[in-house]
């Protein structure tokens, strides 16, 4: 029998226990009811409430088992008085319930001590761990009544249930390489930027430069939000990894690195970005052999040669691929294409392969009379590969030699555009537009507001609702685009908002450079046919999102090449849960996942952020700090660091307005 | 959003805690505001001095409009906030932590060091919790002997302090926090020493967790007076408390709250001169020899009060006044104020450690002053602040602090100020004379001699763009160079031209009062009396002169700091001897008392006439210093004149530096129980190898014609080819020791056994 036989998760009350079956309520939340496979689960127990799949669930053992685990949780914390010594008290007075011993007075401080921990507790961890316990000492009352009364043991007390924890956080959760944020802020709010770092890296291992470049989806998750505005959690990184390279103290790594193995296994990891980077550092960390194979001269992918110096230092990014490529089992061969022969002779010697190649073939805008060779047509891949080898690593020669004094459009909207408008207003273009289909705040969305703004204030002009129709030529190089003019038309239905051609207002642009940036597709060459790899609808390498091994045993693929073009902290996310199952994988041939990665696969399709919960206890209208950035006539002729980063003051204050929203969920099995 | 913000910093606001508007300023915390209107919020883990730490949950209040409980250490105070700081709700969760905070606490107050001054003791009755209503199972935990300080995780609250002042503080970082739930503790992680942290800290534990080892079950902290007084070790002249019983002093407490000692200041208590009696034949004698004497030697252990007798002295007498290290610091800053203007440099303690940048050169800072170090720790630790750390040598003990060692070569300061000084002022509108002055030197034979790469400094610089709030620590390095006038009036134009927050850390004692109040000859002639120093005839506190004196727990008067204060110290010790005032007066000046000269201190120099008994000594409840008075600044006459970069010396092979560890100043913290260590001329490997010496090996040298006899020891965190020598040990010769601190050194090694 399946279903809820009882909730009280987050606020949604059900109580199927004296109902028949086909009258139960159903739940509208996606707890989870299957563990994984085919293990069923007994029990949900978490900050926002409990819920129970199983009608012979001992709820004394769950409440006691629960207080267990927040009591572990806490060996790892204890940093308030209420969370430490209440943590025990709650654990200490279950037990004893729970294996016969208690008394009803026990129950009253267990309300009194609940209480205080409620009101009082540093972390929302202490604030929310009584919650579910009351819920079940108030609706399973009978339970602990006949403990009580009868003196004896609960039901199951040390039984075979397995009772399986994990701590997260709202932030965590929506990180896509679920970063222990509230620990890395709480290093730097007790000033101890060596914790912080560590913190960070438990999970990434570029640290600069998510602490530079990362879309920051955690901020749309921060609880601090729904009192103000979201903490800073991205800039907020940065001070540890500054602090490291700031004071020169040796790699600071989560824990100490395991020895190499030297047991002849080794993993293959095709490309030294992001994602191949951060896979070979969590394997290396387990003491495992990688080679990393990078086509380019210079390491780092797509950031390398993609996002620009102004945006992300190339000395700041280089730290980071140090980092990792300073690990005892790793080594890397650069200018080495894998074409699809090489990958069949690499995928015959590894025990396992990773492809963490990017997408670096430039999608077309699909206009009239487009043509990639025509003179004036430049991807932007291409474009950007040109100005970051030359401003990072003095390799080719200036684009401005091509770019100065020109008419630059580019037609855009994401991360990439912006980084070509901007270098390409630094290479001393006359003129720089950007076309763009959708509207400002979409752009935003797209990507930040910073950098929109940053954009415009060097100079950039913005078309929106614009799309090229025709591009016209000499015969040898552009000379002219025609464009259309969009507009948004509201669906009377009341569905989404349909762009509509406004008839008569296309215009045309002279200009000398057409720059497409709307998407990169994926070099599937590599991939030898006969293999016949199974690739998503969107042509990228398909796998099943958790494992990450792709249609061919043994060989996995992590970040762009995997997903599509996306975020940096995507692709670290990606690689390391990759990298965990192949440290299995390469021992036993089978793909698993941890109890705390299919918890974490739980949470994420739970969601743990709740914009509509009111938070209480914290003083709201505490500025969020913004940090200085260079003026724009400081900047826009050249490729200094726009963002300064937050002085002392600024980190610390906003370290303070962290709420520390840790959470405890734990299901029972 | 979008714009830098720096957080609204300074904007006044208004709120009502209470029922009272109080008007503060935004960036401060609802307790702040509170706290400077006198309002009264209970707390167990705050501490003024560092950040809020906010482990214990006491501080909560209501606001109106706002659901559930602030904690008002932390949430800085909004316009426009109504606050309510106790009710009834509030009580019964203050009074819920109070109990957990008892859970298993032991109810041994009789045989605890804390009891009496015990906040946990203090706030249990304070919210009436007359029972242990919960107890758990106790882990084991047995008490730690760290050295000064014992801990006893048993009673140990885990409020954080000591953790915060080890970080923010003194910055040696020893101890940490050891996350374990229930089983939580404090972990001193460098316990091969006595590190600062530990006696900071056991002054800030609440209750008896963090306790003195030397004090430990001696007394009750009820029967113990506190006699206020500040600190003669130093330049810096810290705020402490002699605890005493029966004329013994017992231990050194301070205002913890807000200020801060270093172990000299806590540990070295124990070196008056006992059982001294009036011995009139002595005494004649030694007012004949004073009036005799040709040259005056003294040591700058002395009292502004002292000083001027001594002054007064010479003025009757025409005898020289030879204080080597107070001399070189006297004309370092008069040529430094030739160019500012000022008598006086213009930074404070406070100002480093405001700063986003700190440069410190000429200085083993950390040894020569903890607390100066301590004011650039926190720069670091509360405003990132890059620290430039230049000297000879480098300091292990500063690598967690420094962002940039910049390595120069010894006898090589005056280029070294003058490349600082040409990459600061780059960019400065400066007077012809300065610029005449920069475009002449030889960056880059300045950089070659001196060793400084011109991409250290461009690195330096770099590191500076776009912040503002800069320090320059400069120190005894300078003030005894051979050029030490060019490099004070080279200094002195970061101060004037480029906004530093400048502190000239004066080289020992109250080196500043002396420099500011006697007129100083450079070399003794004729028949000498030595004042805690070698000479004919010696009047000595240490015991061992021809006449005994006091030490300075053992007298009134007052002393100068670093920060430009005039602080008062009182008798801690009885002493039934002779003092200076007595041969003054035999000598024909008259003053019942020392401090009757306290009032009479040269306003010139900006003392102010303020009787010893008008000066105020405490901290208000917002911790606001109410010392003594701040000397006036003193306007001297401009004139920009430099000289051409001298020639540099190279000064290669093997170098001995003059330089005190930790915690000893000088013969009077070497007296001192707590303190005793064995002297050594430390020096690296390379240095051993540089000199044929092995660890162990016995040598003898002479530096200021003192001779030295050390056993020489390798210190593997050390690096190059220059060795520590101290000088604490030395006795009354030690203040002989004053030329340049870096010198070159002939030395005899002893013969080996068998050889």
């Amino acid at each position: 029998m399946s279903g809820v036989v009882f909730s009280t998760w987050r606020d949604e009350f059900i109580d199927n226990r004296d109902k028949p079956h086909d009258e139960w309520v159903e739940t509208g939340f996606r707890l989870p009811e299957t563990y994984h496979g085919d293990r069923a689960s007994k029990a949900f127990i978490g900050w926002d409430g409990v819920a129970i799949f199983d009608e012979d669930i001992d709820a004394v053992e769950l409440a006691n088992q629960y207080a267990a685990q927040y009591q572990e949780y806490s060996e790892a914390c204890g940093r308030c008085a209420p969370g430490r010594w209440g943590g025990r008290i709650l654990y200490d007075l279950l037990d004893k319930i729970a294996r016969g011993e208690g008394s009803h007075d026990d129950i009253t401080h267990l309300k009194e001590i609940s209480q205080t921990m409620m009101a009082t507790s540093k972390c929302e961890i202490g604030k929310t761990v009584p919650k579910p316990i009351l819920d079940l000492m108030e609706h399973y009352k009978e339970q602990f009544d006949t403990c009580i009364d009868a003196q004896i043991p609960s039901k199951h007390y040390n039984g075979d249930t397995s009772y399986i924890a994990k701590v997260t956080a709202p932030c965590t959760d929506m990180c896509p390489a679920h970063v222990d944020i509230p620990a890395y802020i709480e290093g730097v709010r007790d000033m101890v930027f060596t914790e912080s770092l560590q913190a960070t890296r438990q999970t990434m291992p570029l640290a600069h430069t998510c602490g530079r470049v990362c879309p920051h989806p955690c901020e749309d998750a921060c609880r601090r939000a729904n009192l103000d505005e979201p903490i800073s959690i991205m800039e907020l990184k940065r001070i540890g990894a500054d602090y490291e390279t700031d004071h020169e103290v040796p790699w600071l790594h989560p824990h100490e690195p395991k020895p190499p193995r030297n047991d002849g296994k080794k993993v293959a990891i095709i490309g030294a970005g992001p994602a191949g980077l951060t896979a070979a550092y969590y394997l290396a960390l387990e003491g495992i052999k990688v080679d990393i194979f990078e086509e380019l001269p210079v390491n780092g992918g797509e950031v390398a040669v993609g996002v620009p110096e102004y945006r992300m230092p190339v000395d700041k990014y280089n730290k980071d691929i140090d980092f990792v490529l300073e690990m005892p089992t790793v080594s890397i061969t650069n200018n080495h294409r894998v074409d699809a022969k090489r990958l069949k002779e690499i995928d015959a010697e590894y025990d396992a392969t990773l492809l963490s190649f990017g997408t670096r073939l430039s999608k077309k805008v699909r206009a009239k009379n487009e043509n990639p060779d025509m003179q004036g047509y430049w991807g932007a891949i291409a474009m950007l590969d040109k100005v970051n080898l030359w401003h990072k690593y003095g390799i080719g020669s200036p684009a401005s030699n091509e770019l100065k004094d020109k008419v630059v459009v580019c037609v855009g909207g994401g991360f990439t555009s912006m980084d070509v408008v901007r270098c390409a207003i630094r290479e001393g273009a006359k003129k720089v537009i950007m076309l763009y289909r959708r509207d400002e705040k979409t752009i935003i969305r797209n990507t930040t507001y910073e950098e929109y703004h940053e954009a415009v204030e060097e100079g950039v002009e913005f078309i929106f609702h614009s799309a090229i129709e025709e591009i016209f030529d000499d015969g040898e190089k552009i000379t002219k685009l025609k464009v259309n003019r969009y507009e948004l038309v509201p669906d009377p239905e009341g569905g989404r908002a349909q762009l509509v051609k406004i008839e008569g207002a296309d215009f045309e642009i002279e200009c000398d450079y057409l720059i497409p940036a709307v998407s990169q597709a994926l070099d599937t060459q590599i991939l030898p046919e006969e293999w016949n790899i199974e690739m998503t609808s969107w042509n990228s390498i398909l796998t099943n999102g958790k494992d990450y091994m792709t249609s061919r045993p043994g060989l996995f693929a992590a970040g762009d090449c995997e997903y599509g073009p996306m975020t940096i902290v995507n692709a670290v996310g990606q690689a390391r849960r990759a990298a965990s199952v192949i440290s299995r994988y390469i021992y036993d041939g089978k793909c698993t996942l941890t109890d705390d990665e299919i918890m974490e696969d739980h949470l994420a399709k739970l969601k743990v952020y709740d914009k509509n919960e009111k938070i209480t206890g914290w003083m709201p209208g505490i500025p969020r700090a913004v940090s200085q950035k260079l003026e724009t006539a400081e900047r826009k002729t050249n490729q200094k660091e726009v963002n300064l980063g937050f002085t002392g003051e600024e980190a610390i204050s906003e370290a303070e307005r962290c709420m520390r929203c840790y959470y405890i969920s734990m299901v029972a099995v | 959003m979008g714009v830098h913000n720096s957080i609204n910093r300074g904007k006044e606001i208004t709120l009502t805690i209470d029922g009272k508007k109080c008007k503060s300023t935004f960036g401060k915390t609802i307790l702040e505001v509170a706290r400077e209107n006198d309002i009264y919020i209970p707390t167990m883990c705050y501490l003024s001095k560092v950040k809020p730490i906010a482990s214990c949950r006491m501080c909560v209040v209501n606001v109106e409009g706002v659901e559930g409980t602030i904690l008002s250490c932390q949430e800085k105070a909004t316009d426009g906030a109504v606050i309510t700081t106790n009710n009834s709700e509030l009580y019964t969760e203050r009074q819920n932590i109070m109990k957990l905070y008892n859970v298993n606490h032991p109810l041994e107050c009789g045989v605890c060091d804390q009891s009496g001054e015990c906040d946990l003791q203090n706030k249990t009755m304070e919210f009436d919790v007359a029972e242990q209503p919960f107890t758990t199972k106790e882990p084991h935990r047995p008490i730690q002997n760290w050295g000064h300080v014992s801990y006893d995780a048993g009673l140990c609250i885990m409020c954080e302090k000591c953790v915060r002042v080890s970080t923010e503080i003194t910055g040696d970082e020893a101890l940490q926090l050891h996350f374990g739930g229930y089983s939580s503790t404090i972990l001193n992680v460098k316990q091969e020493k006595n590190y600062a942290s530990l006696g900071e800290a056991a002054a800030v534990c609440p209750v008896g967790a963090l306790v003195d080892t030397h004090f430990k079950y001696r007394a009750n902290a009820w029967e113990l007076e506190k006699i206020p007084s500040s600190c003669p070790h130093c330049s810096v002249g810290c705020q402490m408390n002699y605890e005493v019983r029966h004329d013994k002093i017992y231990r050194m407490s301070n205002e913890a709250e807000f200020t801060s000692l270093c172990g000299a200041g806590r540990y070295g208590y124990d070196y008056a001169n006992h059982n001294v009696s009036k011995d009139t034949k002595a005494f004649e004698d030694a007012v004949d020899a004073v009036k005799n004497a040709q040259s005056i030697l003294f040591a700058p252990h002395i009292s502004n009060e002292e000083a001027l007798i001594l002054q007064k002295i010479k003025e009757q007498t025409g005898a020289k006044l030879i204080c080597g290290e107070a001399r070189g610091y006297q004309k370092f800053m008069q040529a430094y104020a030739s160019v500012t203007g000022k008598k006086l440099f213009g930074g404070t303690l406070k100002g480093i450690s405001e700063s986003k940048a700190v440069i410190v050169f000429g200085t083993r800072i950390n040894d020569d002053a903890p607390v100066v170090k301590y004011h650039i720790n926190m720069a670091s630790k509360w405003h990132r602040a890059r620290v430039a750390y230049m000297h000879p040598l480098e300091d292990a003990e500063m690598k967690n602090i420094v962002t940039q060692f910049i390595k120069y070569e010894p006898q090589s300061e005056e280029g070294v100020a003058a490349l600082l000084v040409e990459m600061l002022l780059r960019n400065v509108d400066v007077s012809q004379n300065v610029k005449a002055f920069l475009d002449d030197l030889d960056i880059g034979n300045l950089s070659a001699e001196s060793n400084v790469g011109e991409e250290e400094l461009e690195a330096l610089r770099k590191s500076m763009l776009k912040k503002e709030d800069f320090s320059l620590v400069i120190g005894a390095d300078l003030y005894a160079h051979p050029r030490a006038e060019q490099i004070a009036k080279i200094l002195a134009l970061v101060e004037k031209y480029a906004g530093f927050n400048v502190v000239c850390v004066p080289p020992a004692g109250n080196a500043m009062g002396v420099s500011l109040i006697c007129e100083l000859d450079d070399k003794a002639t004729g028949k000498t009396v030595g004042y805690n120093v070698e000479a004919d005839v010696v009047l000595s506190a240490l015991g061992n002169g021809d006449l005994d004196m006091p030490a300075l727990n053992q007298q009134e008067g007052t002393i100068t700091t670093v920060d430009k204060r005039v602080v008062p110290m009182h008798v801690a010790q009885p002493y039934g001897g002779y003092v200076l005032n007595d041969i003054a007066n035999a000598l024909g000046l008259y003053a019942e008392y020392t401090i009757d000269y306290t009032k009479t201190l040269p306003v010139e120099k900006g003392f102010k006439a303020v009787e010893f008994d008008a000066l105020p000594d405490y901290f208000d409840s917002v911790g606001n210093e109410h010392r003594g008075y701040l000397l006036d600044v003193c306007h001297t006459e401009v004139e920009e004149m430099f000289e051409e970069v001298d020639e540099i010396d190279a000064f290669d092979g093997a170098v001995v530096y003059i330089c005190n560890p930790k915690d000893q100043f000088s013969a009077f913290t070497n007296l001192c129980e707590p303190l005793k260590e064995e002297p050594f001329l430390l020096g690296s490997s390379q240095f051993a190898t540089a000199t044929k010496l092995s660890d162990a090996d016995k040598v003898t040298f002479e530096i200021d014609g003192v001779t030295f006899k050390r056993v020489f020891k390798i210190d593997t965190s050390m690096k190059g080819t220059i060795a520590l020598n101290p000088t604490y040990d030395m006795g009354l010769s030690a203040p002989l020791v004053s030329s340049y601190r870096f010198s070159k050194v002939k030395m005899m090694q002893d013969k080996k056994r068998g050889s």
